[in-house]
């Protein structure tokens, strides 16, 4: 089997950048953390088991992270105006036959990766575009419906309407956001074996490798190594 | 299940509210004592309604009557929980602090386990939950409500109002002792000229373990006419089991997902921008040509 590096050079492909890690970083940890805390409400065996302080703690906990939830990805599309709208712009774009072609493939691929072989994309999957965008409808509702259920029963009066409207939907996306976030995690923290490398995106540097950018975007990689703005050469040891 | 009620008969009512002395007296639950603490309403009913330190107050609506000797309606009426059938506080509590006493079938709670979260007012038809403690970091919420003195009734003994209550308006016993009293009493109303008497609590949502008997016509009473439940409280029965149910079905998927792509190998790509080839960097194989000018990207 050949390796020629001279011919073939490894590099990898920026990416993130730092603040959107960092962003993903807080709102993950809070997401995970809210996930764990509100389950010692939702369920009271949970709370039987541990104890009235340390339920107490998650309790009070569940609203102070709940607020970095909500603030963190505000603050930064505030700090980074452009950023947000690349952002906005990768999400919301036309579907393209291959997008479509993915979303079909994508069960049966999930479930014989080694047969089933996926079609190029652009720089977000159309996938990628679905799930994410569940999980920022979802955490947008889960802060809207968990703001009126803190604050209106504290700083305000909600009625009693709206406590229970906002309550049924903040069991709802509770149930939507376990499922995407597993699901999220799963692939992106590369679990699903050929997947593996994709968790250096968000917890690592930001790169993707040259040949994992191939596999998993391919439109956007031939266009990012075309442009060459963004590669970065890699030493051998590094792969 | 034993099945007991509170009694509460309005015409035998004097308003003397010994009832809400005994129950502050015995759930330890102060009123404010500063001079001109009270806001002055108009009304002899003090306080205005249920708070977090009362669980109990009578009511009092006055109305012009053509009929009555002193062409009045002066209406006494209690205010507290209803202690009902199928609760719909203990229906959307997610900590279980409410719960239905198996023994006596009162709503009672405990308050350690109470998560601050107000779901139970927001349910209950009657408004009647209350909490003490509010802030803003909602740390320190706890949910306080009549509990039919549990202690009291577990020690052989009946509610602080009712045992205090003199002209006997309050009684206790097995509720349908108290529901053929009832209606007996609103037959007498009745013959007495009473036309608008009836019982309230005896069907009402199932029904409830707080048995009125109302003198006068129920506007006149701190009373729903039509009490009604929301559909939504229902939903966390079905939210639970909906979400442990889809949370399975997903690790099951994810791990025979997992097991499909356990070997999974595939060789390291490279992308030769000058000829627009995509190349098998391991075998130096041509993986796929990108024909420019054909479109392709």
């Amino acid at each position: 089997m050949a390796n020629n590096t001279q011919k073939y050079p490894y590099r990898a492909i920026q990416r993130h950048s730092l603040q959107t890690r960092v962003t993903h970083g807080i709102v993950a940890i809070s997401c995970i953390w809210l996930m764990i805390s509100g389950l010692f409400i939702f369920v009271p065996a949970l709370a039987y088991a541990v104890g009235g302080e340390v339920t107490h703690f998650f309790r009070v906990s569940h609203r102070v992270v709940g607020a970095i939830f909500c603030l963190a990805p505000i603050i930064s599309a505030i700090t980074a105006p452009k950023g947000f709208k690349a952002f906005w712009a990768k999400y919301f774009t036309k579907w393209t036959k291959e997008d479509f072609e993915w979303m079909k493939k994508f069960v049966p691929y999930m479930l014989a990766p080694k047969r089933i072989h996926m079609p190029d994309q652009d720089e977000v999957k159309s996938g990628q575009r679905f799930a994410d965008g569940m999980m920022i409808l979802g955490g947008i509702l889960m802060g809207v419906s968990g703001l009126v259920l803190w604050l209106g029963t504290s700083v305000f009066q909600a009625s009693a309407g709206a406590l229970l409207v906002m309550r049924f939907c903040h069991d709802i996306f509770f149930l939507i956001m376990v499922i995407f976030a597993a699901a999220h995690i799963y692939l992106g923290a590369g679990i699903f074996q050929p997947y593996r490398g994709t968790i250096s995106l968000m917890w690592g540097n930001g790169q993707v490798k040259e040949s994992d950018a191939l596999y998993h975007w391919g439109f956007w990689a031939r266009e990012e190594i075309e442009k060459g703005k963004n590669v970065v050469m890699l030493d051998d040891k590094k792969e | 299940m034993a099945d007991f009620a509170i009694l509460f008969d309005s015409s035998k009512c004097t308003a003397c509210r010994g009832c809400q002395v005994a129950c502050k007296t015995w759930n330890n639950l102060p009123s404010p004592i500063e001079k001109n603490a009270g806001e002055f309403t108009g009304s002899l009913q003090n306080p205005p309604d249920l708070n977090s330190q009362t669980r109990l107050i009578i009511s009092f609506s006055e109305k012009k009557s053509e009929t009555q000797r002193y062409k009045v309606d002066w209406a006494f009426g209690r205010r507290s929980c209803m202690h009902c059938y199928n609760p719909a506080c203990v229906a959307v509590c997610p900590s279980d602090c409410l719960r239905v006493d198996d023994e006596t079938g009162f709503v009672v709670f405990q308050s350690e386990l109470c998560t601050g979260c107000q779901y139970c007012n927001s349910a209950c038809p009657y408004d009647v939950p209350r909490y003490k403690g509010k802030d803003v970091t909602g740390a320190n919420i706890i949910m306080d409500k009549c509990d039919a003195c549990l202690s009291r009734l577990r020690n052989g003994r009946t509610p602080a109002c009712v045992h205090t209550c003199q002209p006997e308006a309050l009684k206790y016993g097995p509720r349908d002792e108290m529901v053929a009293y009832a209606n007996k009493r609103v037959e007498e109303l009745k013959a007495k000229g009473y036309d608008k008497a009836r019982t309230y609590g005896i069907d009402e949502l199932d029904g409830a373990h707080v048995i009125h008997v109302l003198k006068y016509g129920i506007d006149q009473y701190m009373l729903p006419e039509d009490p009604k439940v929301s559909p939504l409280v229902e939903s966390m029965d079905f939210m639970k089991p909906l979400t442990a149910v889809g949370a399975a079905a997903l690790v099951a998927g994810l791990g025979l997902s997992f097991l499909t792509g356990v070997g999974y190998k595939r060789d390291r790509m490279y992308y030769d921008e000058q000829k627009h080839d995509v190349m098998d960097a391991d075998t130096d194989e041509l993986i796929k040509h990108i024909d420019k000018e054909a479109g392709e990207r």
